[in-house]
């Protein structure tokens, strides 16, 4: 990206800091996710990019209001794993949460005993 | 310490650099929210994970558009056809600005005279003034700087 450190563009609406995604990575990603791969525009992963950031966005900020509810002010991985677990469209990450060890049906009376 | 560019499990060659997500994901929440080093990583691998899905869908859009390259807009139509219509709008906008901002840079880069406010004469006239006052600032002592410094047009 030309304009690297300065205004990345990528971070419209000046609410995050002059961090973008890595385009190079974004593209190695992409190609690797499947079999038979097409070729990749120059401009997709500028569009992947953003939806990064958007989803980074939506999972981070639900899992802190998890967090929150717990009444902490660190975020923790099951924090994580509830917010996934609670939203729809979050589905296709459930495999990949529940390949750690904390296990997926907790009530709350449960998940406070876990918690250390 | 973990590879710089190796995150997450085993399974997965490409990650994204710990460094930048870490950053990204902490101007998100407010200044005194921690977050624990494994929920990083989650977050992290969820993102990657999200790639995943999003590349399939859009190499699949690709292919019935009968296309060979995947181009931006087979990307939002994946994201709309796997829930995340509400990306569309944003990702867009992004997408627009970006093409914007490289026909900014193509238009300015090369010739020093295409900047906002100067013409070419106008650019040499003020540079001229700079070393006349710099040399008034001498006062015939040191040699004033001759470096002709062509390159004008400073981005703001």
């Amino acid at each position: 990206m030309r304009q690297a450190g300065m205004y990345s563009g990528i971070l419209a609406g000046g609410r995050t800091g002059p961090h973008s995604f890595p385009l190079a990575r974004i593209k190695k990603i992409m190609k690797k996710s499947g079999g038979n791969v097409n070729m990749i525009s120059g401009e997709a992963p500028i569009v992947f990019s953003k939806a990064c950031e958007l989803l980074i966005e939506e999972l981070t900020r639900r899992s802190w209001m998890v967090a929150m509810q717990r009444k902490r002010r660190t975020l923790h991985k099951e924090d994580v794993v509830s917010a996934v677990i609670a939203t729809d469209i979050f589905d296709f990450l459930v495999n990949l949460v529940s390949d750690s060890t904390t296990p997926l049906d907790l009530t709350p009376v449960e998940r406070e005993k876990l918690e250390f | 310490m973990e590879p710089m560019d190796i995150v997450g499990k085993s399974k997965e060659d490409a990650s994204l650099p710990k460094a930048t997500m870490t950053k990204i994901i902490k101007e998100m929440l407010p200044p005194d929210v921690r977050v624990a080093r494994d929920a990083q990583d989650l977050l992290i691998e969820c993102c990657v994970e999200f790639i995943n899905l999003i590349s399939s869908e859009s190499n699949e859009v690709c292919g019935r558009e009968e296309k060979r390259t995947i181009a931006p807009e087979h990307v939002l139509k994946a994201l709309e056809v796997l829930g995340f219509g509400e990306y569309i709008e944003e990702v867009y906008a992004a997408y627009e600005q970006h093409k914007i901002e490289t026909m900014q840079d193509s238009l300015k880069g090369g010739k020093w005279s295409n900047g906002a406010e100067m013409t070419e004469e106008e650019a040499l006239a003020e540079q001229q003034r700079m070393f006349a006052e710099a040399r008034a600032r001498m006062n015939g002592g040191a040699a004033p700087p001759k470096q002709p410094d062509p390159d004008q047009t400073i981005e703001s």
